[in-house]
């Protein structure tokens, strides 16, 4: 009953902003300083407080009222439920008046004609926020949490709040706004006319629907090309991660160890580094090729090019992904379940069958889903390996960078490619629902698991033991490929490519790192450390809320989270410098625009990684935690987290190691500022410098390795108590 | 502490998981919540723990309102019925969790888990992993790990239903005595009718998200309000009779040809159901004293302390335990039922 503390303490830190911080972006950057001076009356540098005082922008003065309403609500003891339906009030109009103003006035005045007309001609210019505004949002935002949480939402738990809050808001404004925004586009014509028309005309074309090659001669059109590329790729990765998978936690074979390392290497690989490995192999000039003409006088073909190609290089590409999503999965089928199978008359295989299988069945779904979105938001691979074959991602690029330069249809063939998505993703909540198969139980729990039948492990040896084989020889001859001066002509030993981009020379000034890729190497590794952890961590506190809350607008937050992870990333890219190269949130041409790219692409595979291992860890670990004085973070700190270790390690590599090797996102969000290893190795492979682009790969993919070795090694295994296999009988 | 519910309702969507339910437990008190699996208790026991909050109606712990503070703010512990044990964690880590997440030292929360072991009988525990443990004992870390905090309430959620019968006895036993040595006040949720009896000072019964009546174990199973209650709380069968009103406390209860006179207030003249206790059944060979009921046994069984007998009577058929186990009675025998006034309750038309 008496003050607030939480609320009083958000509220000071918004007017301390308001005061101390200026309002707007600043173009010197604000560890310049050249604003402490202008905070009062500088018409740039300027805090809201001076904004609203001295210059008279008076539209900032609602924000500050509802900080200050904030304070006298938090000060007086209140009932906590009238304390939390005024706080709502306070920030909520705070808030709504915040995006209004911001969205309301733009470089030139007011941003519509009729606001124009309501309010008359405005003089002044607003450009990006800054520092203070942010800081007073987020205040708003913490308030708005604290409201909902004492009038009891959110089981009353402002952490809880909280986390829902920042978890959506951030969805909002950095995956659904760009996207809207692009999205828009997909009804206006060339002068931004309004036209839904329009949207009909670009998507009822033959180009995009045609079925002729089921007919027989003609091609399909690039919907059916995706659909059937992405069926394909679902199936296909999932099966191979399952048997991966399987052989690592079900098996005595040998070289487990070997196995998980070789499964993890393509991931770690930049996705044109397959293709052109495919290239080297089965390429026109590829060693397939001139081995048949000089054996048997075939003459060379372009058979690599075109479904199969695209299918194999996404194979290559993706089932490491699923691999990852079910060893969780396959780790977390109880023993004891299988024991109990076991003793019930069933032997290994149909333990296997109807036990196993069926409890790793929302697993396989979620591994399916990933694969499915992955395909048909892969641009890599298609571009390079693809040749008549179109799909939808390729379409768009070319309908953004080519010739056509038309925006409205690259937005079209996306509200396409997003049906899709959305088709896969209602499917897959209809055949797995809302089932969950809680298999680490707060019961300790004891047996071991049961080996595979003999019939599956030969099938699934048979299947991912050759996989492995073909994985590691297109590596070695990636690995070659940077070894000698020209693939196919000259094959002569050389390390000059290396000297080329690495180099380092040591002068009476010191050392410098003269070598052609040391910029863009440094900016990668320094953008994606920022954004891994971040990554990790928005994904899984999403996961978390979405298995363990139960909020209004849950589906809706779960669905969101998917959203980025379905639009192909060469459209996220475009919408992004669409949505960011103008007020309020002017960030493009910033380190800060692609650090968020990276997290809000990479963060769906840590939410799904998360939801499938939450959902195997009993609910009443987390109740009893919280009944017994631990507060919500530390519940998910001391009891969620340590169970959660090896969706932790999942999550902080893939962040890390797509944000390395990410193209088709980041490709018109880079600068020469901001170069990036990716985007400098595809203007070499444009250039055809081959040789320097596989050194330059090389060096990231063993970068990445080490990066995955002290990932692992500073998270750590999971401590179950389930006894090790060694200690069977040792209970009397 | 006292909890107090007023008019609480829990809904999920449509479907409604406590409909409207008001009681109070007084503090010092073990108050059981019985009723059949879906009936709401359990979802009663958690808005008391503030693992779930009310659609409607209000909360009250220790005369505070509690209606929308989470499960942390509340002071009250839980023991589940998984007991889930932190299993990435030994057994004095688990125990020591509470007492550190409420800012206490951690030499001091490690002696004190110590303490709460030994009082369930488990030190020297301390290292081991919780799947090092039988049932029983992971059943008890669990019940130390809520005592440690010292709660104002502590609750239990079927604590008993993942043992074996002679430890859950035992273990009952040890709970009720730890309530009464600690003057603890205990919310239990059970569905087993007997453990509610042998440990409760009073009992709730729910069905169908309501309250079906409320009392002492004696009250309870001597005067069951419903039908229901009488089936429920210890064994009964049902038998056709007549009723007639003898005074404002008296009715006379006619079965077959023996006719009891009963206490009871409420029911009317007419015919009735009529719920018989086995217990209150003596079992005489025919021909029995004048005004007895006449059967037939159809099934006996031997169970060591007792027999246990259905018999066929002109009222129906009544299952009946006699302590006479030195001449059992075989099937086909002709008896004689003499009925004890306490075990025949009439319970509706």
């Amino acid at each position: 009953m008496t003050m607030s503390r939480p609320a009083l303490a958000w509220s000071v830190a918004g007017l301390l902003a308001a005061v101390t911080l200026p309002w707007y972006a600043l173009q010197e950057g604000l560890d310049s300083g050249v604003w402490l001076t202008g905070l009062w009356s500088s018409d740039d540098y300027a805090s809201a407080l001076g904004q609203v005082a001295a210059l008279g922008r008076w539209w900032l003065a609602p924000v500050l009222l509802a900080l200050l309403a904030c304070v006298a609500i938090s000060l007086p003891p209140l009932p906590r439920e009238r304390r939390g339906t005024l706080l709502l009030w306070a920030s909520g109009i705070g808030l709504g008046l915040l995006i209004a103003q911001a969205l309301g006035i733009g470089l030139r005045g007011w941003t519509t004609n009729w606001l124009t007309a309501l309010f008359g001609e405005l003089e002044a210019r607003q450009f990006g926020i800054g520092a203070g505004a942010a800081v007073i949002l987020i205040a708003l935002l913490s308030l708005l949490s604290i409201g909902l949480a004492l009038r009891g939402a959110f089981g009353g738990d402002a952490f809880v709040a909280g986390a829902v809050t920042t978890v959506a808001a951030s969805i909002v404004l950095f995956t659904a706004w760009p996207i809207l925004r692009i999205l828009l586009q997909a009804f206006q014509d060339g002068d931004g006319a309004f036209m839904p028309a329009l949207l009909i005309d670009r998507l009822s074309t033959e180009k995009i629907w045609s079925l002729r090659c089921l007919a027989g001669g003609g091609r399909c059109g690039v919907a059916w090309n995706t659909l059937f590329l992405a069926i394909a790729c679902g199936a296909g990765t999932t099966a191979l991660g399952l048997a991966f998978a399987l052989i690592v936690t079900r098996t005595s074979f040998a070289y487990k160890k070997t196995l998980r390392v070789l499964t993890v290497l393509p991931i770690i690989t930049p996705p044109f580094v397959i293709g052109l490995a495919l290239i080297l192999v089965f390429g026109r000039s590829g060693l397939v090729n001139q081995f048949l003409e000089w054996s048997i006088g075939v003459p060379p073909t372009r058979w690599i090019y075109g479904f199969q190609g695209v299918f194999l290089a996404q194979l290559f590409a993706f089932t490491p992904v699923a691999f990852l999503v079910l060893i969780g999965v396959v780790e977390g089928v109880s023993p004891t379940l299988e024991e109990a199978s076991q003793t019930l008359r069933a032997d290994r295989w149909a333990t296997f069958s109807t036990v196993s299988l069926p409890l790793m069945r929302p697993g396989l779904a979620n591994a399916f889903l990933v694969g499915f979105i992955e395909s048909i938001a892969d641009f890599g691979n298609p571009i390079v390996l693809g040749g008549d074959y179109g799909v939808l991602s390729t379409e768009i690029y070319f309908a953004v960078v080519g010739a056509q330069l038309d925006y409205g249809r690259a937005a079209a063939l996306a509200l396409l490619l997003l049906a899709f998505a959305l088709g896969a993703f209602f499917l897959q909540r209809r055949i797995v629902g809302t089932r969950s198969y809680a298999t680490i139980s707060g019961k300790g729990d004891s047996g071991l698991p049961s080996p595979l039948p003999d019939r599956a492990r030969r099938a699934a040896q048979w299947v991912a033991l050759p996989w492995a084989a073909i994985t590691l020889l297109l590596y070695g001859f990636a690995f070659v490929g940077g070894l000698v001066k020209v693939w196919g002509r000259d094959y002569t030993p050389t390390l000059e490519h290396y000297a080329k981009a690495f180099a380092v020379e040591t002068t009476a000034d010191g050392v410098i790192w003269s070598g052609a890729a040391w910029n863009s190497f440094w900016t990668t590794v320094k953008l994606a450390a920022i954004a891994a952890p971040l990554t990790a961590a928005l994904g899984l506190l999403a996961a978390w809320l979405l298995v363990r809350q139960r909020f209004a607008g849950r589906s809706t937050l779960e669905f969101a989270t998917m959203l980025s992870f379905a639009v192909p990333g060469t459209v996220i890219g475009v919408a992004y410098v669409f949505a960011f190269n103008v007020p309020p949130l002017e960030i493009t041409g910033t380190a800060l625009i692609i650090v968020l790219c990276f997290i809000f692409r990479n963060m769906p595979v840590g939410v799904r990684a998360g939801m499938a291992a939450m959902s195997q860890i009993d609910r009443s670990l987390d109740e009893a935690s919280l009944t017994l004085r631990g507060r919500a973070p530390q519940t998910l700190m001391f009891v969620v987290l340590p169970l959660l270790r090896p969706a932790i390690v999942g999550a902080l590599v893939y962040g890390f190691v797509r944000a390395v090797t990410t193209v088709s996102a980041v490709v018109f969000l880079v600068t020469a500022e901001y170069e990036l290893a990716t985007t400098y190795i595809i203007l070499r492979v444009i250039n055809g410098d081959y040789g320097l682009a596989i050194a330059y790969s090389c060096a990231l993919i063993v970068l990445m390795l080490a990066v995955i070795l002290l990932i692992q090694l500073a998270v750590g295994e999971r401590r179950l108590g389930r006894r090790a296999p060694q200690a069977q009988g040792g209970r009397a | 502490m006292s909890v107090e519910f007023r008019d609480v309702v829990k809904r999920y969507g449509n479907a409604t998981a406590v409909a409207g339910v008001s009681f109070t437990v007084e503090a010092g008190t073990l108050v059981t919540l019985l009723g059949p699996s879906g009936c709401g208790k359990t979802t009663t026991l958690r808005l008391i723990a503030g693992l779930e909050l009310p659609s409607e109606g209000r909360i009250l712990i220790a005369g505070r309102d509690v209606t929308n503070l989470s499960a942390t703010q509340r002071d009250v512990s839980m023991v589940f019925q998984s007991y889930a044990l932190f299993p990435h964690m030994s057994v004095l880590e688990n125990v020591c969790y509470g007492l550190l997440r409420s800012g206490i030292a951690k030499a001091e929360a490690a002696a004190r888990a110590r303490d709460g072991l030994k009082q369930v009988g488990l030190d020297g525990f301390e290292a081991r992993q919780p799947s090092e443990l039988s049932g029983g004992q992971q059943q008890r870390v669990a019940v130390a790990r809520a005592l440690v905090l010292k709660p104002s309430v502590l609750l239990f959620d079927e604590p008993l239903s993942n043992l074996d019968a002679r430890l859950r006895r035992q273990m009952r036993e040890e709970i009720r005595e730890l309530q009464r040595s600690l003057g603890l006040t205990v919310v239990y949720v059970t569905h087993d009718q007997q453990e509610a009896m042998a440990v409760s000072d009073r009992i709730i019964v729910m069905n169908a998200g309501l309250i079906e009546q409320q009392g002492g174990p004696r009250d309870l199973y001597e005067r069951p309000a419903t039908p229901f209650l009488a089936r429920f709380m210890g064994e009964s069968t049902p038998a056709r009779g007549a009723v007639r009103r003898l005074d404002a406390a008296r009715v006379r209860v006619r079965l077959g040809e023996a006719e009891i006179d009963v206490a009871d207030q409420h029911a009317a003249d007419g015919d009735a159901t009529v719920a018989v206790r086995p217990e209150a059944i003596t079992v005489e060979p025919a021909p029995g004293p004048t005004g007895a009921l006449a059967g037939k046994v159809a099934k006996a069984s031997y169970l060591g302390t007792h027999m246990e007998y259905s018999i066929t009577t002109a009222a129906g058929t009544l299952f009946a335990t006699c302590p006479r186990v030195e001449r059992p009675l075989a099937p086909g025998a002709a008896v004689a039922l003499v009925l004890a006034p306490r075990g025949v309750i009439v319970v509706g038309r």
